[in-house]
């Protein structure tokens, strides 16, 4: 197993001497500053994804950001409760509906000491643009020009509007241009502004970073050392954190929440998600095309008992399309559990002997099976007979593709906490052209328009089209996922995302 | 004897060009998209068909097996779809971990599996030979994932003599070792027992008793010697079983090894690290039952090949 490492040696004569240097710096230092910067201990967090790459414009794994971001800082930062904060720009506004100005944050420098300014997020921005085989490239395709105005001032402007522009900035991290001359040897040992530094990393075991001592905002991170370890098995990730050998784990499941509250030391915490489980239609395809089968379908489904019996109430009941917290979010009536309802519907609308094909990614979701079969025996109470396919993930997304499906099992994590991108993907002509081929020109123009970077606009249009697309019922959205992690109780500070992100910069140990 | 070496060698090499074109077609026809696998679910069609152009995916099938076998032989596997690395770097980052985890178990498989089948030959019918029964019995039928579970929340979690998972010292060798080692050691102690029995039933093995030497040579110089044929053909096959077939033990243990990545290649569609596992793994399987043909000469006298 090969370690890229930037810091395997022990401390040189060179490095102690700066090191005993710097320490009696800080015996000179008033107390309050000395508090401030205190730090001690080792933080392991055990993560359900192995992180593929460093790189932080080439993924979209949730558990990559949770890494990324202690060595990289964005733009914008976005709190627990989705409102979008400073982080390396001070401020931003939009000058008008095709550009944005960032002020950014003076006195930054990345982990080699090159000053943060203008020039990294230029390069970085221009990169993601520029370069098509990031997997990030593709949100930005829509960027015309990215400027620098002095060395602390960035405008963007887009071909069109580009209102979510400061949620997406949440999950890019800045770069240093030099970063440009060899990618391959920089994201080998990458640096950032971040409040870690990269250490080392074991492919498909660990990565080790440790406390950047010149952070920006002071007071972070409170430990020396962070360890991230990759732990996809959940059984395995709890394991280690009941026998205290780490301290975190993210994606708990429901029915492992009472063993995790019995055990010594261990805490649970859980938060409503800013996801939602919801199973799309294929609407170009008969019978599901018709409304009324759709509603049907939605009337004879109890959320509740879901949400009770097989999500152990893990699971909240759907107001909106979009989870509360979002902009665009409007409460709307909740969904009914009717199934005399949906019987009438389907006798009044001729339908007998229906049958439909619901189509799942194996094991991609907790509990998705058990969910299917009891939608299926609830939809066999109104005459409608579901085939379960539970199908290996690209062979089930290749019959997405190809519309081979009627129900299709899936989720929308509101991934960076803008409803842009699902309402863009899901609610388009050219978005849902090989997914559920969902066609409504009004919902279309209404998705354009808000677009726009006036908060007051986009809520209104997303109300608008929220309450179009409850009544059409393009989709089931059967509840919001609540994120659920383990936690050992020497943590402190600790927050549970409602993006499953595992944030630990700000959390200290005992 | 050179010759058939030579023979077997050439062999070989065809049995890899077919196992590189089988699995180079059979990725490539089974349906599942790679960038629709790499970018996050739904992203737009237009983002899909230029990764997968990135990729070189939308060149005509021979044009892409051209491509590859020209870069093989400059020792180039490929790109890595999800890791945007050399494949073979990524791979053999891994096969250290698998070699240290298959030879641990393997070291079990031998050392217990041996014992066990010989001490129940030996004491046929007595408790001990019972016991060996149901140890072997268990082994063969506990089902790896489980077996994995309850030696961690053992001997991790309620004792907490050895840690739980992960990749850094011999400690965290063990669980994983004896998970794996399970059922080939099950496998191995009653393939000894069953044709170290047949033996020692023969007449040249009275004989030696007859003239007066010790059990000890008996057992380990005529009896084992004797049985070690069939037990050599099981353990070159289960040496490539532990080699691959880790899968699961390693996705219990999050022990970093090739099985893990592979099966996530596949789940994936990251062509170049599937192409380069099996591949590699096919050269490795090849060559081991090579050497266990050899080793038959060393064993057998009487085996000779021309």
């Amino acid at each position: 197993m090969r370690k890229s490492s930037a810091a395997s040696s022990p401390v040189g004569r060179r490095q102690f001497l700066a090191l005993s240097t710097a320490g009696l710096a800080a015996a000179g230092l008033p107390r309050a500053a000395r508090a401030q910067a205190k730090r001690s201990g080792e933080l392991v967090a055990g993560l359900s994804e192995r992180m593929l790459t460093l790189d932080p414009a080439n993924h979209y794994s949730i558990s990559s950001t949770s890494v990324h971001r202690h060595m990289f800082d964005p733009l914008v930062d976005v709190t627990n409760d989705s409102k979008f904060v400073p982080a390396l720009a001070e401020s931003w506004r939009a000058v008008n509906n095709l550009t944005w100005r960032f002020n950014l944050r003076k006195n930054v420098t990345f982990h080699d000491g090159t000053p943060f300014n203008a020039d990294s997020v230029v390069f970085t921005l221009r990169r993601v643009k520029e370069n098509t085989k990031l997997i990030k490239s593709f949100v930005y395709q829509d960027l015309e020009s990215v400027e620098k105005d002095g060395d602390y001032s960035v405008v963007i402007t887009s071909r069109r509007p580009f209102g979510s522009l400061p949620a997406h900035l949440t999950m890019l991290g800045m770069l240093p241009p030099g970063a440009g001359k060899n990618e391959d040897a920089f994201f080998q040992k990458p640096i950032g502004t971040g409040p870690f530094r990269f250490v080392s990393w074991t492919h498909g075991d660990n990565i080790v970073l440790s406390a950047n001592p010149s952070y920006w905002k002071p007071a972070q991170p409170k430990v020396e050392k962070l360890t991230f370890r990759f732990i996809p098995e959940l059984s395995t990730r709890a394991a280690a954190l009941r026998a205290g050998e780490i301290h975190v784990i993210d994606r708990v499941t429901p029915d492992l929440v009472e063993t995790l509250k019995g055990s010594r030391g261990v805490k649970v915490f859980d938060v409503p998600a800013v996801e939602a489980q919801r199973w799309i239609f294929q609407l170009a395809k008969e019978p599901v095309k018709d409304q009324r089968l759709r509603q049907a379908i939605s009337l004879a489904i109890d959320r509740n008992v879901i949400i009770k019996e097989l999500l152990l109430g893990y699971g909240r009941p759907v107001d909106s399309p979009v989870p509360p917290g979002l902009i665009g979010h409007t409460s709307l009536p909740a969904k009914a559990y009717d199934p005399e309802k949906a019987k009438q519907i389907l006798k009044q609308a001729g339908y007998k002997d229906v049958s439909i094909d619901f189509v799942l990614m194996k094991d991609f979701y907790p509990k998705q099976l058990e969910i299917t079969q009891a939608v299926a025996a609830m939809l066999g109470e109104v005459g409608i007979k579901v085939n379960i396919k539970n199908l290996e993930i690209a062979t089930a997304r290749e019959q997405r593709s190809a519309g081979t499906y009627d129900m299709f099992y899936s989720g929308w994590a509101h991934m960076p906490h803008d409803p842009d991108w699902y309402f863009g993907q899901w609610f388009t002509k050219a978005g849902s052209e090989k997914l559920t081929r969902y066609n409504n020109p009004r919902v279309e123009q209404l998705i354009a328009e808000g677009r726009v970077p006036d908060p007051k606009v986009r809520q209104a249009k997303y109300e608008e089209l929220e309450r179009i697309l409850w009544d059409e019922e393009p989709e089931i959205w059967l509840c919001y996922t609540v994120a659920i992690y383990g936690v050992s109780d020497r943590l402190r500070n600790f927050e549970p995302r409602r993006d499953y992100y595992v944030l630990l910069s700000d959390v200290a140990i005992a | 004897m050179k010759a058939y070496v030579l023979r077997r060698l050439w062999q070989s090499a065809l049995t890899l060009v077919g196992v590189s074109v089988l699995v180079f077609v059979i990725l490539r026809v089974v349906p599942g998209d790679p960038a629709k696998m790499l970018l996050p679910d739904g992203a737009p069609q237009s983002a899909v068909d230029e990764l997968n152009r990135q990729l070189g995916l939308h060149e005509p099938l021979h044009v892409q097996y051209a491509i590859f076998v020209r870069s093989v032989f400059r020792g180039d596997f490929g790109q890595s779809f999800q890791y945007r690395a050399p494949a073979l770097q990524v791979v053999v980052e891994r096969l250290g971990a698998t070699v240290q985890l298959a030879l641990a178990a393997l070291v079990i498989t031998v050392g217990v599996g041996v014992s066990l089948g010989i001490v129940a030959a030996v004491r046929h019918g007595t408790g001990y030979d019972y016991a060996s029964t149901v140890l072997a019995v268990l082994g063969q039928s506990l089902p790896n994932f489980w077996l994995g579970i309850m030696l961690i929340l053992l001997f991790g979690v309620a004792l907490r003599w050895l840690p739980t998972s992960g990749f850094e010292s011999w400690r965290h060798l063990i669980l994983p070792a004896v998970t794996l080692a399970a059922f080939p050691m099950a496998l191995v102690a009653r393939l000894t027992r069953s044709s170290m029995l047949e033996i020692l039933g023969r007449d040249f093995i009275r004989t030696g008793r007859a003239k007066g030497l010790a059990e000890r040579a008996v057992i380990l110089r005529h009896v084992l010697r004797n049985a070690a044929v069939p037990l050599l053909t099981v353990l070159g096959l289960q040496i490539g079983t532990l080699l691959g077939g880790a899968v699961i033990t390693e996705s219990v243990f999050a022990w970093p090894g090739m099985g893990k990545l592979v099966v996530d290649a596949i789940f994936f569609r990251d062509f170049p690290v599937v192409q380069t596992v099996l591949i590699l793994s096919a050269t490795i399987f090849v060559l081991i039952n090579l050497l266990v043909d050899l080793l038959y000469t060393v064993i057998d006298p009487r085996i000779r090949y021309s």
